[in-house]
């Protein structure tokens, strides 16, 4: 039944294994330029090794092929030099990975944000209490209502991006602006389909308005470097310029409403 | 037994893994404690939840939007911090304030050391304040809630919160209610206690906002004067804007005490 | 005669499903409801139509407001950590209840399908599960009470506050319960003796009445959960205004009735076939293991169809969810609670994989099965990397150096999978892949003789390719270059598409491969060893998934007992971290394990008989 393979089986597995893994850092490091996060590629990997081990074993000659050698080399008695060394590397093996990811290092501990912390139900700004559930844009009517004026307040939002957020969030809103290479996190790019697209704009207002010292407690560490906007704007600059983001972007607010 | 132990030990071991996983594969996020309740503890107060507790009065218990609305009552206090300081340099100033804190203090137990023109009672030339006193009456705020009030008005006005939160165990906010235990014994006393003049002409009192109601007795039978009292905006009297009456008498009055409040307006002829 | 047993069966069933209908009626102003129901709408009606109301009403109940505790109101037992306690239980309870309720309703289908193929395996095998179920039916009543005795122990003000809003359907609940008892009992002890012609119908009418009593059971105490929730027919201080069945048909309550009936049918097959695999494993003759590993088999087709449709049921509770609070929503998706969905991800990741292994390995049974093989691989492939895309978070975990080289939190590649659109997708892959599994096992061992296999084939074929394009220009087009709104429409189309797929599919094959001949009897029982493993982690995922979501579900009221009205003042009022809630779920199912493990072992002990000689006097 089994026959001769070019390749033997367990080999076979590791080069598929092996040859995965390097296509996705080659895939992200090299050719993309993004590289892929140490933690993700972990897991990749644990799935990717069940998976192969999976389709290398769901038959019964499959599975034998897989452990026969493996078999072999702990009970044959002519492959005993082997197995000496092999006996030695493992746990050689081992001792050095958990030496390797033991070993503290000079790195700062990881951070985690919360990129998008719950709001909370209230928040107050401007003197006053806002309610995150009901609050809604009061220009976002006139998209439908009087075009002509909505463009007009796109326009002025663009102004007062221009004049106050492009600094750091870019012209393109891509989070590239001139001090953006100084900040840590770096600032939001609403380009980003995971950004502005998937939240609310009364979302927007809050963290526009209340900026990095409002964060809630569960988006630590603090260390946004937004602005209090509502220091320095006035509430309807601020609804300006959220209407200026999407516009420019091209999404829309996430809506439950319109369902 | 063998199989047994094999398959426990299979599974003891993925969900070993799971638990690995939750606890050490992924980042641990602390959730935010919830949200201290607003306590009258004041000695454990942070002096955002002393201003929250003064928005609280100032919008509740302390009757103020009932005028201090956009409804051109009372002047309105979003400006304080900009206004209060002009008003002590003002002429017609009679007050001893010197600061802002002591200036709205001083408009709350003192309203008419200064009124703003335009505010006054009618005929009184801008010299006597319509505004009833928050510390005694109906209102009856506490030293702390009254400072409680201060900080919310410096912290929205614009203006610097100076308050110091008192260290004070604000127990008195519970008091009241033991008082409230016996029935009053005249109208008189109900009419003051539930601050009826500050907005009624009734029982020697001059109130402007409402309808006048020395005379009620004369065109108002007890049905009208009851349900006006329970249900306000059920009838409103001409030349009055509905929804400015409190609704919540029936809940606070007794029934004895209502009943000697109908039966005293309904005389008042 | 088959006809008239039938129509009596029709007319049971529609009886049971009256009185279901029925329970409400019992309850006060579930008429008012009714009458009341068209202004239930908006909500501006809702508060005209109450101030109307408010002229004082001689008649009316009056219901205090939720109280407002301090931790001094929490009784304490020193030693014992109130919510961990209250925790477990009640994870243990949810999970013995959903096996029992589960059980009877594929142990009706079995025995359905045994009367109508007059094959007596299936009644056997149906007797089998019952078995098994009845001593869990026991545990899950000692759980219940345990639970509602230790909520009286440590919320009681929790408990007389829901009491006061719920004692009609309490009172219900405790009597259906007996009733409940009543008919399982009969329909367990009554197998062998309710055998054959008009006496089997009744038995299966028994069936169906044990499915009613069950469901409805699972649906009153839902409605309690859900009520905690999304309180309904309670003003804002928590003033219960007297309509039971409105604070019952809150606004969660079926779309978490849907997600656990399904959930539960799988589970429970999840576990009969755990309990299939390790007879099968210690089968000590041929005729055992076959029969074990055809029970085995069964119990994991039920798994499988079950899981199917989960997680458009669960889609559609989160959707309920936001929209019911967009704050709840996004504490789920969004806050604490994101990287649960993560764990949630590597589970299903197990549930799926484990599956589609022990249908691939079942392959072995069947000697046709060679020339399917070589697809596995490609199966393989697609499953898996449909999961790395449902594992890619949104937020991604980096070291400093990492966050430095990719310029921000945000991957321009990966970033892109972190959202819900590509996640859809996935997940429509997933269920599509795994029914071609299912399908291959199917046909590995039949060889089709009508005429027009392969025109069949090919318009399989284009099925399956046209399908997967459609639901991939949806995950792209609506997820990345439309308006969001329609972020959330796109999936409908997807699951539609996924369903068609899967239905004609089904059709198609039936009328390819009737009378289709076989390759050679199917091996039952030649099935590796590491092939049983894989119902166990089924069963074990299956376990942890169920408390780590029943954590979540409880974790998004946060500090509150009943969502924005009653809040929770004891100490343990603080949402726990996942790493901690990991560990409670971790020892719930050990011990859940254990009791399971315990009811199996009973089932076989009944079986046995030991005939002790010289211990009993002889009788003259």
């Amino acid at each position: 039944m089994t026959k001769k393979r070019l390749i033997p089986r367990l080999l076979q597995l590791a080069l598929i294994i092996i040859g995965v893994y390097f296509s996705f850092i080659l895939l992200f490091d090299v050719a993309l330029h993004q590289i892929i996060p140490k933690s993700l590629l972990t897991m990749y990997m644990l799935f990717v090794v069940a998976g192969t081990v999976m389709v290398f074993t769901f038959t019964e000659e499959g599975a034998q092929e897989l452990v026969g050698p493996i078999k072999a080399l702990v009970e044959d008695p002519s492959k005993k030099m082997l197995r000496n060394i092999v006996f030695v590397i493992v746990p050689l093996l081992a001792g050095y990975y958990t030496y390797t990811s033991m070993m503290p290092s000079f790195e700062a501990p990881m951070e985690l944000r919360t990129i998008h912390p719950a709001p909370p139900s209230k928040f107050k700004a401007f003197g006053k209490s806002y309610n995150l559930t009901t609050l809604e844009n009061p220009f976002r009517k006139f998209e439908k209502e009087d075009p002509a004026k909505f463009k007009e307040l796109v326009k002025e939002g663009g102004n007062v991006y221009i004049k106050n957020c492009q600094y750091c969030h870019g012209d393109k809103l891509d989070g590239n602006g001139p001090y953006a290479s100084g900040l840590n996190p770096t600032p939001l790019n609403f380009q980003d389909v995971g950004t502005i697209a998937q939240l609310q704009e009364s979302f927007l207002f809050w963290r526009i308005a209340t900026g990095g010292p409002g964060l809630p407690a569960e988006a630590a560490p603090w260390i946004s470097a937004m602005p209090v906007w509502q220091d320095y704007l006035t509430e309807d600059e601020i609804w300006k310029v959220i209407l200026y983001l999407y516009d420019y972007t091209g999404r829309r607010p996430r809506s439950w409403a319109n369902e | 037994m063998n199989i047994f132990l094999r398959v426990a030990a299979f599974s003891l071991l993925m969900v070993a893994g799971f638990w690995g996983f939750a606890s050490f594969g992924i980042p641990q996020i602390k959730p935010a404690p919830p949200p201290v309740e607003e306590k009258l503890d004041l000695g454990a107060m942070t002096m955002d939840q002393f201003i929250a507790l003064g928005g609280k009065i100032f919008n509740g218990k302390g009757t103020c939007t009932l005028c201090h609305n956009k409804m051109g009552r009372a002047p309105m206090l979003d400006q304080i911090g900009k206004n209060a300081p002009e008003r002590l340099k003002d002429g017609r100033y009679k007050g001893t304030a010197k600061t802002i804190e002591e200036y709205i203090f001083e408009s709350m137990t003192k309203p008419s050391a200064y009124v703003v023109a335009g505010f006054g009672k009618s005929g009184t030339n801008d010299t006597e304040s319509p505004m009833p006193v928050v510390t005694g009456g109906s209102i009856g705020l506490k030293e702390a809630e009254v400072k409680a009030v201060i900080a919310y008005l410096q912290d929205s006005g614009g203006a610097e919160v100076t308050v110091t939160i008192p260290a004070m165990p604000a127990a008195g906010a519970e008091a009241p209610k033991a008082e409230e235990a016996a029935p009053l014994k005249t109208a008189q006393e109900v009419i003051a206690k539930f601050g009826c003049g500050a907005c009624h002409k009734v029982a020697d009192q001059t109130g402007e906002i409402g309808p006048n109601l020395t005379k009620i007795g004369a065109t108002k039978n007890k049905e009208y004067i009851r349900q006006s009292i329970l249900d306000p905006d059920a009838v409103i009297a001409k030349g009055f804007a509905g929804g400015m009456m409190p609704p919540t008498f029936g809940e606070q009055l007794k029934a004895k005490e209502l009943e000697m409040l109908v039966n005293y307006l309904a005389g008042s002829k | 005669m088959l006809k008239r047993n039938i129509r009596i069966i029709g007319v049971v069933f529609l009886l049971a499903i009256s009185a279901m209908f029925m329970l409400p009626a019992f309850m006060p102003a579930a008429s008012a409801s009714e009458a009341a129901a068209p202004t239930a709408a908006p909500a501006a009606a809702d508060s005209a139509a109450a101030k109307t109301a408010a002229v004082p009403d001689a008649n009316a109940v009056t219901y205090p407001p939720a109280p407002k505790l301090t931790a001094a109101d929490y009784p304490t037992v020193s030693g014992v950590n109130p919510r961990v306690a209250v925790w477990l239980v009640a994870q243990l309870h949810l999970w013995l209840g959903a096996f029992v309720v589960a059980v009877p309703m594929f142990v009706f289908i079995i025995e359905s399908i045994g009367m109508a193929t007059r094959d007596e395996r299936y009644d056997n095998m149906a007797y089998e599960f019952i078995k098994v179920s009845i001593t869990a039916y026991s545990l899950t009543a000692i759980m219940g009470g345990l639970l509602s005795f230790s909520l009286i122990l440590f919320y009681p003000d929790v408990f007389k506050y829901l009491a006061l809003i719920f004692k009609e359907s309490m009172f219900a609940y405790a009597l259906l319960f007996f009733a409940e008892s009543a008919v399982l009992y009969i329909y367990y002890y009554g197998w062998h003796w309710l055998q054959g012609g008009n006496r089997k119908w009744i038995h299966l009418t028994f069936g169906l009445l044990l499915n009613a009593f069950g469901i409805t059971l699972m649906l009153l105490a839902n409605s309690w959960t859900t009520f905690m929730m999304s309180p309904a027919a309670v003003d804002a201080a928590g003033v219960f205004n007297g309509n039971t069945w409105e604070a019952i048909h809150n606004f969660l309550w079926n779309p978490i009735n849907i997600h656990r009936v399904v959930a539960n049918v799988a589970y429970g097959g999840s576990i009969v076939g755990a309990y299939a695999g390790f007879k099968f494993l210690s089968a000590k003759n041929k005729e055992e293991r076959a029969h074990y590993d055809w029970v085995g088999y069964n119990a994991n087709f039920i798994a499988i169809a079950a899981l199917l449709p989960l997680p458009f049921a669960g889609y559609y509770l989160t959707a309920e969810l936001y929209a019911y609070s967009q704050q709840m929503g996004i504490t789920l998706m969004g806050g604490v609670f994101a990287w649960i969905f993560i764990i949630q991800a590597v589970l299903i990741g197990a549930l799926f994989l484990s599956a589609n292994y022990y249908l691939w390995c079942g392959m072995g049974r069947s000697d046709g099965a060679n020339r399917y093989n070589p697809r596995i691989k490609y199966i393989a492939i697609v499953l898996v990397a449909a999961f790395l895309v449902w594992f890619t978070p949104h937020t991604l975990v980096l070291t400093n150096s990492e966050l430095k080289s990719l310029g921000g939190p945000y991957h321009k590649y990966l970033g892109v999978f972190g959202i819900m659109p590509a996640k859809n997708t996935a997940v429509n892959f997933l269920l599509t892949f795994t029914f071609m599994s299912f399908m291959f096992y199917r046909r590995a061992n039949k060889i089709a003789t009508v005429s027009w296999a392969t025109t069949g084939n090919a318009i399989q074929i284009a099925l399956f390719t046209m399908g997967l394009i459609n639901i991939v220009t949806l995950g792209v087009y609506y997820g990345y270059f439309t308006n969001t709104v329609y972020k959330v429409a796109a999936s409908i189309p997807q699951v539609l598409t996924t369903l068609t797929i899967i239905i004609t599919s089904t059709i198609i094959d039936t009328l390819m491969y009737k009378g289709a001949k076989d390759v050679a009897p199917l091996h039952w029982g030649r099935m590796p060893a590491r092939s049983q493993y894989a119902l166990f982690l089924l069963a074990v995922s299956f376990t942890w998934l169920m408390g780590l979501m029943g954590y979540v579900r409880s974790g998004i009221r946060q500090h509150w007992h009943v969502s924005g009205i009653f809040r929770d003042a004891s100490p343990d009022a603080y949402t726990p971290t996942l790493g901690y809630a990991a560990n409670i779920i971790t020892i719930g199912t050990i011990i859940f394990m254990a009791m399971v493990i315990f009811v199996f072992w009973l089932s076989t002990i009944s079986g046995k008989h030991v005939v002790a000689k010289g211990y009993w006097k002889e009788q003259a």
